[in-house]
């Protein structure tokens, strides 16, 4: 069982890049039929490692550290080493369950040159997954790349309005980002003499580094990779990008490559470098109420559907780094919660926003209203993704915004009244917009069209029941992740254990 | 037990899935396991209150759900006298609701959705219940919160249930975010939020309850219970279909933040600020409300600002002994859901006409409703022998009590609060019944009005039955009823505030004066509706008020200018302000100034290097130059 585990690893990240590569190499031989189905294919291999190997994870793992770690060789070639720990097997769940769902409802919607699309989204899917796997620093940064370069060029091929401006953007940002953190990661290592790249083992040298190192790198790697989570003040490459990307990236990214950098900080920064991560709290603290209340604020002022929910997941990445920042095993556990439950609740707005706009042709939710009568199933799913993303409970993010402002509260009041402010914006432009989009009569643009308007397919049905389904489980089943999440991080020594 | 709880809990959870999942496009299906899944909650209830519990013991089950380091949370039920008191309520409401919705919303094309939400309500409300601890009641508070979104909306297509659900639900929240914080304070003061854990520790040490803690928790209280200032939903709220209203908007949900002080204020946790502003801010409800249904013409509208005034009562009762609010809390559920139940079985009968000056002269089309109405709003009113009368006597005397006491202004103040209160529900409940049913029809569809159907007559028979004689069981002075009320409410569901309530009436004997003010409010009562029958008591097809008087009626219609203020908050300065940080701060600021001008930036700069790099032999000559100059100075400086 445990070999075969090990093998479903593997594969969940290389058959994706396999077939991304073989539709590469090979245009004449896919058609646009074939490629949808090699991608179905490539796509469902993720999916089934991600459940397998989180099913596993959840209910036979008991314990610390990585399981499952498996570093194949082909002759004398190496292959990157890949393992999951607690907080790495709900990112790679969420990577396979997010990537599942968005190749299915690519394959139902009309794209032009379907090959090169589903070529571009199978490579990111393979670095999402490896990103996720590995445990060796360079190849999670290896990885990470291999999911981001794909969106840029999917933004420009593929993109909706002003494309060009935010795809140059979100390139410009986001390589900086990612090249900020990689001489974090590099500064580590320099400091630990090159001696190894595993994320365990470096946590266990990091008695060795003193103060004023530490507080250096962790900066470094918090404005790096809070360049790629969108903390203020580098979020302006978020909202427009994804309002412009292609929705399956769109998807992909917010929901899963975003989570990158709030994975390495706590993968990686915080367990190495403790006394740097206690230095910055403050500022993180301070940063992230910012994305919480001002883009919260921001994002209500949005008429375009697509692009308020831009603005909310930035919003909501506050949150998980407020959850950073309470500096315990509650507010890192939380932030990993709500880094699961929103990746797949603004999966699934990317995606109902998507099937609104294709079904009213209107962007702009003041022209729009009264979409429940001609569709009902879509605006059920809709609220069902409102509701999850206001943190309602049942759904997986609540757990994750309890325990963060449970672990804000014992670290400090203030800043956990604050943040709390975050229920009641989230509320009202979540609200706001189902009420505008579903309910009441509709606007005058949409009245002569409701006849033709109808609910969506069952495919569809299928892609967002998949989204909801996790939401659901997790929300009613919090164990799922809590149960090694809370042995893991109660082993990392940064982490205050009584909170 | 234990399976009897969880089987009441999660029955109707089921039924709402179920009916969501498959039954969403039958016509009948959702109906039928929703009302099942009601009557199989109320039989358990019934065989839990009368079986082997004991309602002065306590029966708890809890376990941990969650665990992330200092932070854990258990899931739990915990089922003692007070919990079975509220259970009882709701389960029997709210079958007889379920039951009344089939012929209600018989002609309505999505009632899977609507059995659907009813359910959903159902399973949330019975959690609140039974929570054992303040995180799982606050998990339920929530799902209550949802389904009472999800049922005002019910009409979607209109504007009115759009922007009412809306509003209900964030107004709630602004609630929640005090309640939330409120119970972290708790879980991080005392280790736990478990009712009986707390008990303990308050028992132990009384001193230990902070004001603070409770003022946090009292926002939830004001949100979920609609009172100051948070009362703006509940009238919009009634866009609703009308046993929504009867149920959640007046015998259940908004009862559900009483009965939260309730369970806090009886393990001690609310300390004496905290139930001095509640008594005041409810005490203030309790006569503003009253005040404002004057300047309503819709019949739900003026229920709906009667809730809020005997859920200001309520909180008075909270403030001065928390057994009164129970009790009043259980007979008004009775008489209010009552009094929706009549208003509905009106509105179905005039083709969804609501305003009370168009209906008249249906006391001879609807006997049954007419009657029903008249026992409800006698119990309302609160005439002896009716429940109501000694849910709202218990209340005038203990404040009475209290204030000839202590002597202090503020509890004579109390006093005059719940005085005038009593005074005014006679008034405007006068003032609905002449309208409704004497006269004669001013309107077409009054004139051609029907009984209603079988399904909506038999609840109202049964509960109007309830709104007269529910308090008996629950007053021990009936001594000529022997135990035989027990036979309408189960003994257990009686004693949390038959014990209190015994002991409170001896006191009351004592009290200089008290059958003076027996009388007093007897007098008081039918001045009120005398006064009622002067102005209104004519069929006129008007308000006389709104004819003669305009800025008076104005004034009432505008209940307080709450709305208006809160309104021109919204649009004028939280829209204002997000749209000015959204295009000028965001826009203009970040993304033009700081992003593109540091592009720009470059590029000029950019620009300037690439002239200073021509290769005309002048620019070489410089650099030559320059770089010698630099390095002399570095060289000698």
């Amino acid at each position: 069982m445990d070999a075969f585990l090990k093998f479903m690893l593997n594969a969940g990240v290389y058959v994706p890049l396999a077939v991304s590569i073989a539709m590469a190499c090979g245009p004449s031989l896919f058609s646009p039929r074939r490629s949808k189905i090699m991608a179905l294919f490539g796509a469902s291999v993720s999916f089934l490692s991600a459940l397998l190997l989180w099913g596993a994870y959840m209910f036979s793992f008991s314990g610390t550290g990585f399981a499952f770690a498996t570093s194949p060789t082909l002759g004398a070639a190496e292959f990157p080493s890949f393992a999951l720990n607690a907080a790495s097997a709900p990112l790679y769940a969420l990577a396979g369950i997010v990537g599942f769902s968005s190749v299915v409802w690519a394959a139902i919607s009309e794209i032009k040159n379907p090959r090169l699309y589903f070529t571009f989204l199978m490579f990111m899917q393979g670095g999402l997954m490896g990103a996720f796997a590995s445990t060796n620093v360079l190849w999670m940064y290896m990885f990470h790349e291999f999911a981001l370069v794909p969106t840029f060029i999917a933004m420009n091929l593929w993109g909706g309005a002003g494309r060009r401006q935010a795809a140059m953007q979100m390139a410009v940002y986001l390589t900086l980002g990612a090249l900020v953190s990689l001489i974090g990661i590099l500064a580590i290592c320099v400091q630990f003499g090159f001696k190894t790249f595993e994320v365990s083992e470096i946590a266990l040298l990091s008695v060795s580094l003193d103060s004023a190192w530490q507080y250096y790198i962790f900066g470094i790697l918090l404005f790096g990779l809070g360049t790629l989570v969108s903390l203020f003040p580098f979020y302006t490459w978020a909202p427009r990008g994804y309002a412009a990307a292609p929705t399956s990236f769109a998807m992909l990214h917010a929901g899963v490559l975003k989570k990158f950098g709030l994975y390495v900080i706590i993968q990686l920064a915080i367990p190495a470098l403790p006394l740097g991560y206690a230095d910055w709290c403050g500022v993180i603290a301070a940063l992230a109420l910012v994305n919480v209340i001002y883009v919260g604020l921001v994002t209500m002022a949005q008429r375009d559907l697509k692009l308020m929910f831009s603005y909310s997941s930035v919003s909501h990445m506050g949150m998980c780094f407020l959850g950073i920042a309470a500096m315990s095993v509650a507010g890192v556990g939380g932030a990993i919660l709500l880094m699961f439950g929103h990746g797949l609740s603004i999966a699934l707005l990317f995606m109902l926003s998507n099937a609104v706009v294709n079904k009213t042709g209107e962007w702009d939710m003041n022209k729009m209203g009264g979409l429940y009568k001609s569709a009902p199933v879509l605006a059920a799913f809709f609220a069902a993704a409102v509701f999850a993303s206001v943190g309602l409970p049942g759904f997986a993010n609540f757990w994750g915004e309890l325990s963060i402002f449970v672990a804000l509260w014992k670290s400090s009041p203030a800043i956990c009244t604050l943040a709390a402010t975050g229920l009641i914006i989230s509320a009202v432009y979540g609200l706001r917009a189902f009420a505008k989009v579903f309910m009441g009569e509709p606007s005058k643009e949409l009245s002569g069209k409701m006849g033709g308007i109808s609910d969506i397919s069952a495919a569809q049905k299928f892609a967002a029941s998949i989204l909801l389904a996790a939401l659901l489980f997790v929300g009613f089943y919090p164990g799922a992740l809590t149960n090694s999440l809370d042995a893991e991080l109660s082993a990392v020594p940064s982490l205050n254990q009584s909170k | 037990m234990q399976v009897q709880l969880f089987s009441i809990l999660l029955m109707p959870l089921f039924a709402s899935a179920a009916t969501v999942l498959f039954l969403r496009k039958s016509k009948w299906g959702g109906a039928a396991v929703s009302v099942f899944s009601a009557a199989f909650a109320l039989a358990m209830t019934i065989s839990v209150l009368t079986g082997d519990f004991s309602a002065r013991g306590i029966f708890k089950v809890s376990t941990e759900f969650f665990k992330l380091g200092g932070f854990s949370f258990d899931f739990g039920l915990l089922f003692d006298g007070l919990a079975a008191n509220m259970l009882f309520v709701v389960c029997f409401v709210g079958f007889f609701i379920h039951i009344y919705s089939i012929g209600y919303m018989d002609s309505d094309n999505s009632k899977g959705r609507f059995f659907a939400g009813l359910s959903f309500f159902m399973f949330s409300m019975t959690g609140i219940v039974l929570s054992s601890n303040l995180f799982e009641m606050f998990i339920f508070w929530e799902l209550v919160g949802f389904s009472s979104y999800a049922l005002i909306g019910h009409y979607s297509d209109t504007d009115l249930a759009r922007e009412a659900s809306k509003k209900a639900f964030i107004v709630n929240r602004v609630g929640d975010f005090g309640f939330l914080l409120g119970i972290i304070y708790c879980y991080w003061t005392f280790g736990t939020t478990d009712f009986e854990s707390l008990h303990q520790i308050l028992k132990a040490d009384p001193a230990g309850a902070s004001t603070a803690m409770g003022m946090l928790v009292l926002c939830g209280f004001l949100g979920k219970s609609a009172q100051f200032p948070l009362q703006v939903w509940l009238p919009d709220a009634m866009a609703g279909p009308t046993p929504v209203s009867a149920l959640i908007h007046a015998a259940t949900m908004v009862a559900a933040g009483v009965y939260m002080m309730v369970r806090l204020s009886s393990i001690g946790f609310l300390t004496e600020p905290v139930l001095d502003t509640l008594t005041l801010l409810c005490g203030f409800m309790a006569v503003f409300a009253g005040i404002w249904a004057l300047g309503q013409n819709d019949i739900k509208k003026i229920l709906a600002y009667s809730t809020l005034a005997h859920l200001g009562l309520m909180g008075v009762g909270i403030g001065i002994g928390f057994d009164l609010a129970m009790f009043h809390l259980s007979t008004h559920a009775f008489f209010k859901a009552t009094l929706f139940l009549v208003a509905g079985s009106v509105i179905h009968a005039c083709h969804h006409e609501q305003d009370i000056f168009k209906m008249g002269g249906l006391f001879r089309r609807m006997p049954v409703t007419s009657i029903v109405a008249l026992v409800a709003t006698f119990s309302i009113i609160a005439l002896p022998y009716f429940s109501g009368y000694y849910s709202k006597e218990g209340i005038l005397m203990a404040s009475y009590g209290r204030f000839s006491q202590t002597g202090l202004f503020f509890d004579q103040f109390v006093f005059w609060l719940v005085m005038a209160a009593a005074f005014l529900t006679p008034v405007y409940m006068a003032r609905l019944f002449f309208n409704v049913f004497m006269g004669s029809p001013r309107s077409e569809s009054a004139s051609s009005a029907r009984e209603s159907s079988i399904w909506m007559l038999l609840p109202l028979a049964v509960l109007g039955f309830y709104s007269l004689a529910g308090a008996w069981s629950f007053a021990y002075d009936l001594d000529w009823l022997g135990g035989k009320m027990d036979f309408f409410i189960p003994k257990a569901a009686t004693v949390f505030v038959g014990d209190a309530f015994a002991l409170r009436q001896k006191a009351f004997y004592v009290i200089p004066n008290i059958s003076t003010l027996e009388w007093t409010a007897l007098v008081t009562t039918f001045c009120g509706v005398v006064i009622a029958w002067a102005v209104y008591g004519h069929s006129r097809g008007f308000d006389i008020v709104q004819k003669r008087l305009p800025r008076l009626y104005a004034a009432l219609r505008a209940h307080g200018w709450f709305d208006d203020i809160y309104n021109w908050y919204v649009v004028k300065v939280q829209q204002r302000a997000a749209i000015f940080l959204a295009t000028f701060v965001d826009l203009f600021l970040v993304e033009l100034l700081c992003v593109r001008g540091l592009g720009i930036f470059c590029a000029v700069l950019g620009q300037g290097f690439k002239r200073m790099h021509d290769v005309s032999g002048n620019s070489q000559v410089r650099w030559i130059a320059g770089g010698a100059l630099f390095l002399l100075i570095m060289i000698f400086a």
